[in-house]
């Protein structure tokens, strides 16, 4: 189970790394704001789902007088973070973009990428 | 009156920075903070004998330092205070015409100075003028995550005798809690749960909570904060009775943050209007 637990954290990892190079990495707001909403959702399924799996199954401690304690309790508090981020991350990245288009700021395109820092649109 | 405030901030901070010098030297070894026989073992050591807490963090915080926390929650009340001072407008000045939606239509009315207003009901809703679209998805969201938030800081305020928490933390819980209502709809429906005068008049009460049960160990015939005296009055052995004047003492600070921390909002997103905000 522990290979499992760490392919799932790694990969996770993974998506994080990948969605701070996205929000680095493209053009202008609105296209910034897809991996950071995108991969920290997987991400975090992933890594909160690689922990919850660790500690309900059972952590092995090393120390002999320590016995493998699985912790149910712990894994639903971790899997209700995932639920409540779940609900309200895709929510701030809707407030996010809302508040974009009030402001004003229109989407990149390839034509004028030059201008496309505050360009509004009219 | 420019110079005699710049004097009065000046003074102050000339006061503080002589007043430096009495201090140990940073990571001095001999002083009270450091020293072995001194401070910090005893509070690791006696503060569950003493008090019957746990977590040694609330100990120190509730108990052996509590005028340092009476004079905290006082200094957030007082924070509460200058912004009312300095920003609230009691004058109507704010936006001539009003924006109304008619919700089974979706229709937007804009109301100029002088026109019949409409009652405000489930079928009128007034709209902020800076904010006319509708916004369902974060108004719905932010209702459902509401009541957990709320539950949670209940927790973190009555469980900061076990775990990390505590007064503090627990009133900005409750106080983001109402201030995500008045982002997600508008400012009046925050207002609606929480008037102007009901946050001042909570804030007040959390300081008097705590100033009250700190001056009724005073009349109970002890010292000022030792709650030891509180014992007479519940029955209850010494003992306990520090461990409760904890949770009481903690109780008034997650007040007067929460009132604090909502009210300090409604004057700063409104510029001291409380009309239309956020």
């Amino acid at each position: 189970m522990d290979i499992v637990v760490i392919v799932m954290i790694v990969l996770g990892l993974f998506f994080y790394f990948a969605g701070s190079v996205g929000v680095i990495r493209f053009p202008d707001f609105y296209s910034r704001l897809h991996p950071a909403g995108m991969m920290d959702s997987m991400g975090l399924l992933l890594v909160m789902g690689g922990l919850a799996i660790h500690v309900a199954t059972g952590v092995a401690t090393g120390d002999p007088k320590i016995i493998e304690s699985n912790d149910i309790l712990s894994a639903v508090k971790i899997v209700l973070i995932v639920v409540f981020v779940y609900i309200t991350s895709p929510t701030a990245t809707h407030a996010i973009v809302d508040a974009g288009v009030r402001a004003g700021l229109g989407p990149w395109t390839k034509k004028k990428s030059e201008d496309s820092d505050g360009k509004r649109m009219d | 009156m420019k110079i005699l405030g710049w004097l009065t901030v000046l003074m102050c901070g000339a006061l503080l920075i002589f007043n430096v010098s009495e201090f140990p030297d940073m990571g001095d070894a001999n002083s009270p903070a450091n020293s072995k026989q001194n401070l910090s073992e005893y509070f690791l050591k006696k503060a569950y004998h003493d008090t019957k807490v746990p977590n040694v963090v609330t100990a120190v915080l509730a108990d052996y330092r509590g005028y340092d926390t009476m004079y905290e929650t006082a200094v957030i009340f007082s924070a509460g205070l200058a912004c009312f001072f300095l920003l609230r407008i009691f004058r109507k000045k704010g936006p001539k015409s009003r924006f109304y939606r008619h919700t089974p239509t979706g229709v937007t009315l804009r109301i100029d100075e002088g026109g019949k207003l409409p009652e405000e009901s489930d079928v009128f809703k007034r709209i902020d003028s800076i904010w006319i679209p509708h916004d369902n998805i974060v108004r719905i969201t932010c209702r459902l995550v509401v009541p957990f938030i709320q539950i949670f800081a209940l927790y973190v305020i009555a469980h900061g005798h076990y775990s990390p928490g505590g007064g503090f933390q627990g009133g900005v819980l409750l106080g983001a809690s109402i201030i995500l209502i008045a982002v997600s709809n508008n400012l009046r429906a925050g207002i609606q749960r929480m008037s102007e005068k009901g946050a001042a008049l909570m804030g007040s009460a959390g300081v008097l909570i705590y100033a009250g049960t700190a001056a009724l160990c005073l009349l109970l015939g002890s010292q000022f904060l030792n709650y030891n005296a509180l014992a007479k009055l519940l029955h209850i052995k010494p003992v306990v009775a520090r461990y409760n004047g904890i949770l009481i003492v903690e109780i008034g600070v997650a007040l007067a943050v929460m009132a604090v921390m909502v009210w300090i909002y409604y004057n700063l997103s409104s510029a001291g209007k409380h009309d239309e905000g956020l």
